[in-house]
């Protein structure tokens, strides 16, 4: 077994107004790892060098111990990709995609197809141009699906889908997890999708890695504390709080390292802290985007 | 076990071709029964629409074939698949010529079977109809060249519009010679040298074409 | 898998949702002493949720001695009699706690707290009787 199912290292790209820059990250085996960013941000591009479709400028790619895009070939046939701008042939049915297919890779799971035919709702001898929005999204996971890849990449898989559908897709890549020796990769703007699944978490912005890590470990770190400020105090900057908001007497006090001490040095200072809550990863989303463009800007 | 990517690709875009290339064969052996039928106007009709066929197969099979992949962005999918980029595009290569070169070569054979057969066309009309058949040929090779290097629509369409508008300029400019003009109009076919010149060069373009075509798409880097 | 719901409106971490409904299910007998219960991958797969959560919540589980994890062997219910009575008195505490820091923000002092208090389970009790 390798020690990773993705390396990138140092990874940079340059466009005429994009950059992606010093991408690293890892993904061990056996785990998913969810990307986040605004629109813009690399997550495409990102996923685009890692199926070698992209030639990086600089940098280190490795996907299933093949170094890439040289070895993309030999990696394509253990990896699954989707992305949302991916189209299958629109007069074809999706039974000759299946063919396709299935001529090409050895391992094809008849039995588990049609469970997803049926879990899906899509019937096999319909044209894709038949297909709904959801229909297609659901149709072309399918075919990635089917081969069980080792490696599975997905750009966007529930974005534009209803919350049943999402249900459905997100049950399926949960059940890829069943197998230790299966990883996926996958880029999201559903912050809710990415909370749930996700084993890893890496958030990009403007071309560059803000934050990757254990998602449990990460979730932790961000609290948001709720404090009532007496007239003529005021609140000290401390170390692992990145934002303060007030208004009159309450203020929110965002913090992206959050220790319990936190709360006693704000209590020394004559606040009182009324609650100490976690955020969602859609807040600590906003927040940190927010926080890290002040940081570049400045 | 990579090779079978390519020919599963091939026969993949056979497939998904398979009415487009029945229709083209169907049209124009129509047209050859036009001419077969007799009379100026059938004649003229039928061989006109005879060539045009070939010329609109030859526009129409880069577009449908090549440009398409990336207009109805289904590359993604292919690229996803245990390929190259350089399998990729000699995938194209032979499936686009191939369902080029079908029905060309077998309109052709009817046509030139079809003069030989019948006395009322002088057999010098034949090296005529191999000459323009191919002009159709080199303006698809180069159609299809430009379409597989610059993956772009507007060039691909640029390209049809220049071809389509040089045919008649050229078939204009053969004409003016004498010794071909008569060559065409007598019972027995002739190859003069100026003919075998001509199909030569012919195939001399393709060749250099296709080269062309291999080349520019090894540079490219970013293809998707 | 039946019964266990994970609410994506309910603002707690997910972790904490698993475990909370594990500790019912032991609390209320559901879930026997010793009693196997389902793989942390088996879990996620069922869930629809990250193994690392799972992991996670069977973590803080085995520290709060809920259950036990063997190598190799998987997951049970801790043996413990004493067991569903602790684990309600930590539901007590922290529903104390919480209504103390309500009432903090209601102004109220805990003489008013402690009337509040009797003035509801007077109403539970007239309920009851009825």
């Amino acid at each position: 077994m390798m020690d990773h199912a993705i390396k990138l290292d140092g990874v940079r790209k340059k466009y005429r107004f994009f950059s992606l820059d010093n991408i690293c990250l890892e993904l061990p085996p056996g785990q998913i790892m969810g990307l986040i960013g605004p629109n813009g941000a690399g997550k495409s591009t990102t996923i685009r060098i890692l199926m070698g479709l992209v030639h990086q400028d600089g940098g280190d790619v490795q996907v299933l111990g093949h170094r890439m895009p040289q070895e993309q070939v030999a990696a394509k046939w253990d990896i699954g990709f989707a992305s949302d701008d991916m189209r299958l042939y629109e007069a074809m049915t999706l039974e000759w995609h299946m063919n396709l297919i299935r001529s090409i890779y050895p391992k094809w799971d008849a039995a588990y197809v049609q469970l997803l035919l049926k879990r899906f709702g899509l019937r096999a001898d319909q044209r894709i141009k038949e297909f709904s929005h959801g229909q297609r999204v659901k149709a072309t996971l399918l075919l990635v699906l089917a081969r069980r890849p080792r490696l599975l990449i997905l750009d966007e898989p529930t974005t534009g889908l209803d919350p049943v559908a999402r249900h459905e897709i997100l049950r399926e890549l949960t059940g890829v997890m069943a197998d230790e020796g299966r990883s996926i990769l996958f880029s999201s703007h559903n912050t809710q999708d990415v909370e749930q699944i996700s084993d890893q978490i890496t958030f990009i912005d403007r071309g560059r890695i803000i934050d990757s890590m254990d998602k449990e470990v990460y979730l932790d770190r961000w609290r948001r504390l709720r404090l009532e400020v007496p007239a003529g105090i005021e609140l000290p900057a401390l170390p692992g709080i990145i934002n303060v908001r007030q208004q009159g007497r309450l203020a929110i006090a965002t913090a992206n390292v959050f220790a319990p001490d936190l709360a006693n040095a704000y209590e020394n200072t004559g606040a009182r802290v009324q609650s100490i809550e976690t955020m969602t990863l859609e807040e600590i989303f906003v927040a940190n985007v927010e926080h890290s463009r002040e940081e570049v800007d400045a | 076990m990579k090779d079978s990517v390519v020919q599963t690709l091939i026969l993949s875009d056979w497939n998904r071709h398979r009415f487009f290339i029945m229709l083209s064969i169907f049209g124009g052996v129509l047209a050859l029964g036009l001419v077969a039928w007799g009379g100026e106007l059938p004649t003229i009709l039928g061989s006109t629409w005879f060539f045009v066929s070939l010329i609109v197969l030859g526009c129409m099979m880069p577009v449908s074939n090549v440009i398409n992949e990336r207009k109805k962005q289904t590359l993604p999918f292919l690229m996803s698949l245990p390929i190259s980029v350089a399998q990729y595009t000699l995938a194209k290569i032979v499936s686009t010529f191939g369902m080029f070169l079908v029905p060309w070569l077998s309109l052709v054979v009817v046509g030139v079977l079809l003069i030989a057969g019948r006395q009322e066309i002088p057999d010098g009309v034949i090296p005529a109809v191999l000459i323009l058949a191919g002009f159709t040929l080199v303006g698809f090779c180069v159609v299809a060249g430009v379409s597989i290097a610059t993956e772009s629509e507007s060039w691909t369409i640029g390209a049809t519009i220049a071809l389509n508008s040089s045919y008649g300029f050229g078939w204009y400019v053969l004409i003016r010679n004498r010794e071909l003009r008569t060559g065409f109009a007598n019972a027995d076919p002739v190859w003069s040298a100026t003919v075998l010149t001509i199909l030569l060069s012919e195939a001399a373009i393709v060749a250099v074409v296709l080269a062309l075509t291999f080349f520019v798409q090894s540079r490219k880097r970013d293809f998707v | 898998m039946d019964g266990f719901v994970i609410s994506q409106t309910d603002k707690r971490p997910i972790y904490l949702q698993i475990m909370e409904q594990i500790k019912r299910r032991v609390a209320v007998g559901d879930w026997a002493e010793g009693q196997s219960i389902p793989s942390i991958r088996q879990l996620a797969v069922d869930l629809s949720v990250s193994v690392i959560t799972v992991k996670r919540a069977y973590l803080e589980l085995e520290r709060e001695g809920v259950i036990v994890t063997q190598q190799g062997k998987g997951s049970r219910v801790a043996p413990n009699p004493g067991l569903g009575l602790r684990l309600q008195e930590q539901e007590l505490k922290k529903h104390l706690e919480q209504a103390i820091r309500l009432s903090a923000v209601l102004g109220l002092q805990p003489e008013e707290l402690e009337g509040r208090l009797r003035e509801a389970s007077e109403n539970i009790a007239a309920k009851e009787s009825s």
